[in-house]
């Protein structure tokens, strides 16, 4: 949950990353910390193992300056998410406002991308949260793939419950930036509406 | 609504019993730095010497160190640590739990001992325990804390800042 420091006049919200390993998680994070204004945000910090991936999370943290008096920051945070780190991904996850899920477009990763959501309902609904009142934004990465691999975009629907659970879904290409700040925005205004 | 999406709005009566409270800490065991974080990692309160750049960072990562030695407890069937203390040559960092919502941490040096802090944190916690109950129990709409338009400068200022 969000944390309102009354005193200080300060807002806290924390946003997840989650979704299947090599998803395109820390690479939404490096353009979103590459693109916001210095003021904005912190250091980019991240826990990898020497090949780069994701051991443990990456975090940013941005600050919105003053809303209404209110000093307002968002942190972000992506889980590692290779099979092995389940542990890990339900360690990050704990008191997140809000969820992106990240899911890979490549037709051979639907599987991986059906399993992580569901793992990810599971996580959710452990914290004693209502996952159906959970903020979740669906985000549709690699749509540069090229056509003979890539899912399209009803089949993912499909896999992945979208309609049935009315995410805001964004396709996303996240090396080059496309759909980065579009997806920040929306789980951003599910994270604000839930306050 | 449910209740664990709902904010936490720590009230300024309460924030300055929680400063008063680490502050008192720091002096009794001679720390270099206290702090109290929420478990999601966010820092409520701090209390120390020198102006900490990192203190955003460290409240994440202690956290996730605290929730990672919760998940090796379930593993073990362990009920809970309680308490972690990591060693190490210059600093040393003592953790303790809260109610399972909040996490103090206390960052001492070679000239304090362990058993003092371990006994005046064990003593903080009790008291912040309270504290936080209060916190807990405290219904204010939203509103009358945030005001009705905060949602709406909330969201012109995402659109503002989050933009290609
Ligand atoms: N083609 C393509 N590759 C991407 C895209 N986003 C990320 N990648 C690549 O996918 C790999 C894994 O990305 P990473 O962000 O580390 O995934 P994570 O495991 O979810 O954090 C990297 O080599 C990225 O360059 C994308 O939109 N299109
Ligand atoms: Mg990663």
């Amino acid at each position: 949950m969000a944390l309102i420091n009354v005193a200080a006049r300060e807002i806290h919200c924390k946003i997840v990353y989650y979704g299947p390993g090599m998803g395109g998680k820390t690479t939404n994070l490096q353009y979103i910390h590459s693109q916001v204004p210095k003021d904005v945000k912190g250091d980019l910090l991240s826990i990898a193992t020497e090949t780069e991936r994701t051991l443990f999370f990456d975090f940013l943290p941005l600050d919105l300056g003053k809303v209404r008096g209110f000093q307002t920051r968002f942190h972000l945070y992506t889980v590692p998410g290779q099979v092995l780190y389940e542990r890990t991904r339900v360690a990050v996850l704990n008191g997140a406002d809000g969820v992106v899920f990240v899911a890979d477009s490549s037709k051979q990763k639907m599987q991986e991308n059906v399993n992580s959501l569901r793992e990810l309902a599971q996580n959710v609904t452990r914290q004693n949260k209502r996952f159906a009142e959970f903020p979740i934004v669906l985000q549709y990465n690699k749509r540069d793939l090229p056509a003979e691999v890539i899912a399209s975009v009803q089949t993912m629907d499909h896999f992945l419950g979208v309609n049935r659970m009315n995410w805001p879904r964004i396709e996303a290409v996240a090396t080059t930036g496309a759909g980065v700040f579009e997806t920040l925005r929306a789980i951003s205004r599910a994270v604000i509406s839930k306050l | 609504m449910d209740p664990q999406l709902t904010s936490i709005i720590v009230p300024t009566e309460e924030l300055g019993q929680i400063e008063e409270c680490l502050g008192r800490l720091v002096e009794d065991t001679g720390s270099d730095y206290a702090l109290l974080l929420d478990k999601s990692g966010q820092v409520i309160s701090s209390k120390g010497d020198g102006d900490r750049q990192d203190i955003t960072a460290l409240g994440a990562l202690i956290a996730g160190v605290f929730a990672s030695s919760r998940e090796v407890a379930k593993l073990l069937r362990e009920r809970d640590f309680r308490a972690s203390f990591q060693q190490g040559v210059r600093e040393n960092i003592f953790i303790a739990l809260i109610e399972e919502q909040w996490i103090l941490c206390i960052i001492f040096n070679k000239g304090t001992h362990i058993g003092l802090v371990k006994v005046l944190t064990k003593k903080a916690t009790d008291e912040l325990a309270s504290v936080l109950e209060r916190v807990r129990q405290q219904h204010k709409a939203r509103d009358e804390v945030l005001g009705s338009s905060f949602r709406t400068s909330m969201e012109d200022t995402i659109d503002l800042l989050f933009r290609d």
